[in-house]
């Protein structure tokens, strides 16, 4: 005897079988805002509505279609009831699960609820960590290099002598570059050395939310109260501030507030402060008091450096071979680097091989045949131009002597090789040729690459440095 | 006209067991160590073209932890969704993130650092591209591809074909080869809708009481269009 698989599992593929059959209007309006209730009894799920009107409309059209699927899934016959949301509260609570998974279809009730509601409040004394410093970002596993060496010496003189180096001390830089690790790492360091300071760390995601929650529950005052009442506070991606005045405003008063008391102030940013959108002048001007300082992406040599350090922290043995591989083609940021070292490790454990160039290229494939397709026709045309000698301009242009047709005609070949782009793309990317020209290039070049083994080589030298 | 299932029939629901890995092996042990125990990394993102069978894992992963009694939120995005938990969840799974519009971009950004510094929860986002290709914001892209990514690989024609011979096996049901390459040619060629109309063509087979060819394949497919 088989048993009975859960309804839940049911009403999860009943759903996926509806959003596929009905249209996006009807699924949203009639079965996304059903909510199954099976915590009472498995025989007689309860789908619950969130008013009459989808109640009736669900019983008259769907319920029998419901049923009938149920019926072929279980293999018996089941009775759905459906019931509304007020009389189902009332009569049984949701088991947490529940609620939980229905979460999802259910339009929130309080559309200004912050979208994670399961954050305590500011300053809450029964906070278990009220710093929300993350211990394991400190300046000892801070990877530093000529991209970070002066936000990393900015931020140990800022941790050393809070409220007095730098007031504000402010990051800025692109994604996934350190920035947070760098803050949290001073907020650790100042907690190090004086754990009476009162420190805290907060997204300004968070910061907004908070502003909006004071506002609804007209807490102003013990919102000033906290965070005036800071050592250090660091205010990560103050971007999401651009267009918030109110937020703004708060946060200037706050501001003010710790500067004047010598009390120390860290922002981070994804662009220069004179750059940010939507943010007041006189917020901007006073991020520029302290010391403003950028974090660049990693060179090679940096992100190889990170490997290592990532490796040795979670014992795993990296040869530098192989980090310098992932380095070498993982270029962007750090969490995508550290993501491919993941992925290397868990193939390497899946075959049960150590890690060896050959696992990290074979693990990695995926990844860098995404980036291969990335690459853009300019760079193809640019690239070819630098190692035939010739002007990029020659690649749109009318001429048609061999010094220049065949390097144009090797950048086609390489762009039909390396990029997704149709035929007439390419053709109109070297100066509006026809589809039929694109084509004879290509072909042309895989015939000499058959027979002239010095195009050959020049072909897979361009792929390689194309592909990095 | 004889009334057919086709148009009622839930495919089965999606399951790891059920999943027909071709070569996404190593995905697939990936998934199971998860729902194990035996994998440390809670965040995963699996990106592929329409029906490679993103859903399918992700309503699998769901399926499990619900049966477990886990608390688990399953987000299938639209421009709009809200990512609100009612309580800690356990596991977090979301569907085709690239549907998120700025706002709610944002408020998956929030949950995903909430998860992150606070939570202990398994974090299973799928889309249809790799994290860098995805036309998302920055800050977001870069958390998606902090965890283990896995492209997950569409099942080759050869590999269909097994597939669509085991299920039909699992049916009793005789499936030339020739009807298999016309299913390939002439229907969706996704595997949901591969099996889908083995399933209609079973029922259809046994209701007029002949064996599967291709003039029945051509049949039903007048008689379902």
């Amino acid at each position: 005897m088989t048993t009975m698989p859960a309804v839940d599992t049911f009403w999860l593929s009943c759903l996926g079988y509806f959003e596929k059959e009905l249209s996006a209007q009807q699924f949203n309006t009639w079965i996304k805002p059903l909510r199954l209730d099976s915590s009472n009894d498995a025989s007689e799920p309860i789908l619950v509505a969130p008013n009459r009107f989808v109640m009736q409309w669900v019983k008259d059209n769907f319920l029998s279609r419901i049923e009938l699927m149920a019926e072929k899934y279980f293999a018996q016959s089941i009775r759905f009831q459906l019931m509304l949301a007020e009389h189902v509260s009332a009569k049984t609570p949701l088991s947490p699960s529940n609620s939980a998974v229905t979460a999802a279809f259910q339009p929130p009730a309080d559309v200004d609820t912050p979208a994670v509601s399961l954050r305590k409040v500011p300053g809450d004394p029964k906070e278990k960590n009220p710093s929300r410093l993350n211990s394991s970002f400190t300046f000892n596993n801070f990877v530093t290099g000529k991209a970070n060496q002066l936000a990393r010496a900015g931020a140990i003189q800022v941790a050393e002598r809070p409220g007095v180096a730098y007031n504000p001390f402010f990051i800025y830089g692109g994604v996934g570059l350190g920035k947070t690790h760098l803050i949290q790492a001073i907020g650790n360091f100042v907690l190090e050395h004086n754990s009476a300071a009162k420190v805290r760390y907060i997204h300004s995601e968070q910061y907004v939310s908070d502003v909006v929650k004071a506002y609804q529950h007209k807490a102003f005052d013990d919102f000033k109260r906290y965070y005036h009442s800071l050592d250090l506070l660091l205010i990560d991606d103050i971007q999401f501030f651009g267009g918030k005045n109110r937020t703004q405003e708060e946060f200037f008063y706050a501001f003010n507030a710790l500067i004047e008391a010598h009390k120390q102030v860290i922002i981070t940013c994804d662009s220069y402060p004179k750059e940010i959108s939507g943010m007041e002048e006189r917020l901007i001007s006073r991020f520029g008091w302290g010391l403003t300082v950028a974090v660049e992406p990693p060179e090679l040599e940096m992100r190889v450096a990170i490997l290592l350090k990532k490796a040795l922290l979670e014992n795993i043995v990296l040869d530098e071979n192989v980090a310098f591989f992932i380095a070498k083609h993982i270029r962007s940021n750090v969490r995508e680097l550290e993501g491919a070292l993941k992925r290397v490790v868990a193939y390497s454990r899946f075959t049960g091989h150590s890690l060896s160039l050959d696992l990290a290229r074979e693990a990695l494939k995926d990844l860098l045949a995404v980036q291969n397709r990335q690459i853009s026709i300019e760079n193809i045309q640019k690239t070819v131009a630098d190692y035939y000698k010739i002007k990029v301009a020659e690649m749109y242009s009318k001429k048609r002597s061999r010094i220049v047709a065949r390097p144009r005609q090797m950048a086609m070949a390489i762009s039909k090789e390396l990029t997704p782009l149709s035929l007439p793309d390419i053709g109109e990317a070297f100066g509006g040729r026809d589809h039929t020209t694109v084509l004879h290039g290509y072909r042309k070049i895989a015939e000499l690459r058959a027979s002239d083994p010095a195009i050959n080589r020049d072909f897979n030298t361009l792929l390689h440095i194309l592909r990095g | 006209m004889k009334q057919l299932l086709l148009d009622i029939a839930p495919s089965p629901p999606p399951t790891l067991a059920n999943f027909v890995p071709g070569r996404n092996i190593e995905l697939l042990q990936t998934l199971s160590n998860v729902v194990a125990g035996l994998e440390r990394e809670r965040f995963i993102y699996l990106w592929g073209g329409a029906g490679c069978g993103r859903t399918h894992l992700l309503q699998a992963i769901a399926g499990i932890c619900m049966r477990r009694k886990m608390n688990v939120a399953y987000f299938s995005c639209a421009p709009e969704t809200e990512f609100i938990a009612s309580s800690e969840p356990h596991c977090v799974t979301v569907d085709d993130v690239d549907r998120l519009n700025a706002k709610a971009q944002i408020s998956l950004f929030n949950l995903y650092n909430h998860i992150r510094d606070e939570g202990h929860a398994l974090l299973l986002v799928s889309g249809p591209a790799a994290p860098a290709q995805l036309r998302l914001r920055d800050d977001l892209i870069t958390r998606l591809g902090w965890g283990l990514v896995y492209q997950v690989h569409e099942l080759s024609d050869e590999e269909k074909i097994k597939a669509m011979k085991c299920h039909a096996l699992g049916r009793g049901l005789d499936l030339p080869q020739e009807v298999c390459d016309y299913l390939l040619r002439h229907g969706r060629r996704d595997l949901p809708s591969l099996m889908a109309t083995l399933d209609a063509l079973d029922s259809f087979s046994l209701a007029n009481q002949r064996k599967v060819t291709i003039p029945l394949v051509r049949e039903l497919f007048q008689a379902v269009s």
